[in-house]
């Protein structure tokens, strides 16, 4: 084996420790910005194609914000015109219950929401304004820190911290303390 | 200044922190004497308390809701097949 194919061997390798923690969180946001399954696996695929092309510009840290934003900028570019706003409304449609992907989950012992609480905070999730409810998507229900939903959004962190402070303040009053405080979620 | 006013004012001033306490995110960290004054007024306060314990309940009712995306083990193995050609292809 020569030199260089040693160094793009380490290359290839520094890429796939990289990336493969991120693989899960870029399918599900990418799935947020798509309409289907199908194609948030397509978005993945050509980002991280982008993202290896990239990999000399990357500065080493953050390497989930640097994916997102390589995910975002292809999906805009995928789409031509970049939409004006993420978490369309397919988002919402009903999944099937979450059976799978409880180790992410903070309890084990509780994994499935109230299905009243859970029919409520569609209806509360979805009435929100589509950019609120992007920010709250983004960081509660993708766990996603300030910085990398800035990344998904291209707007500055000081800007997804009111969005999301908003959209948690209306959800907090759509649902009522009374809501909140049942079912032993607090 | 009589309580009350006092407490309204550490009640406005406790309201514009509360979501960086809640999240304690790297990019918008609170000072520990900021987490101090804060704990202090939630522990006593009968607006604030309460309200915290709310987003508390909200913030797990979201990682516990049905909406959350579900993503296909499946789909991972496949995205990181892809991963291992993109990166394997070069060496060789
Ligand atoms: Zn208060």
């Amino acid at each position: 084996m020569t030199s260089s194919a040693d160094a793009a061997d380490d290359r290839g390798r520094a890429f796939r420790e990289l990336v493969e923690p991120e693989i899960e969180v870029m399918l599900r946001v990418a799935r947020t910005m798509t309409a289907s399954d199908a194609d948030a696996e397509d978005l993945v695929q050509e980002s991280l194609l982008r993202a290896y092309k990239g990999l000399s510009r990357f500065d080493g840290r953050h390497p989930r914000a640097w994916l997102l934003t390589i995910l975002r900028n292809t999906n805009a570019n995928m789409h031509r015109r970049q939409r004006p706003v993420l978490v369309d409304d397919t988002q919402l449609h009903r999944e099937s219950r979450p059976a799978f992907g409880a180790a992410e989950r903070p309890s084990a012992e509780q994994s499935f929401l109230d299905e009243e609480l859970d029919e409520e905070l569609h209806a509360a999730v979805a009435a929100l304004d589509a950019r609120f409810r992007s920010a709250l998507i983004l960081v509660d229900v993708h766990d996603l820190s300030y910085a990398e939903a800035a990344a998904v959004l291209d707007v500055p962190v000081g800007t997804v911290m009111s969005r999301l402070s908003r959209a948690r303040e209306r959800l907090r009053r759509t649902l009522g303390p009374t809501r909140l405080s049942r079912g032993g979620l607090s | 200044m009589s309580g009350t006013v006092r407490m309204m004012m550490t009640c406005h001033w406790s309201a514009r922190r509360i979501q960086r306490y809640l999240d304690a995110d790297p990019s918008a960290p609170l000072t520990p004497g900021e987490v101090a004054r804060l704990e202090a007024h939630l522990a006593v306060c009968e607006r604030c308390g309460p309200m915290v314990a709310e987003h508390r309940a909200l913030h797990r009712a979201l990682s516990l809701w049905s909406g959350r995306p579900y993503v296909d083990p499946a789909a991972v193995d496949r995205v990181r097949t892809f991963l291992d050609e993109l990166t394997d292809g070069r060496a060789s």
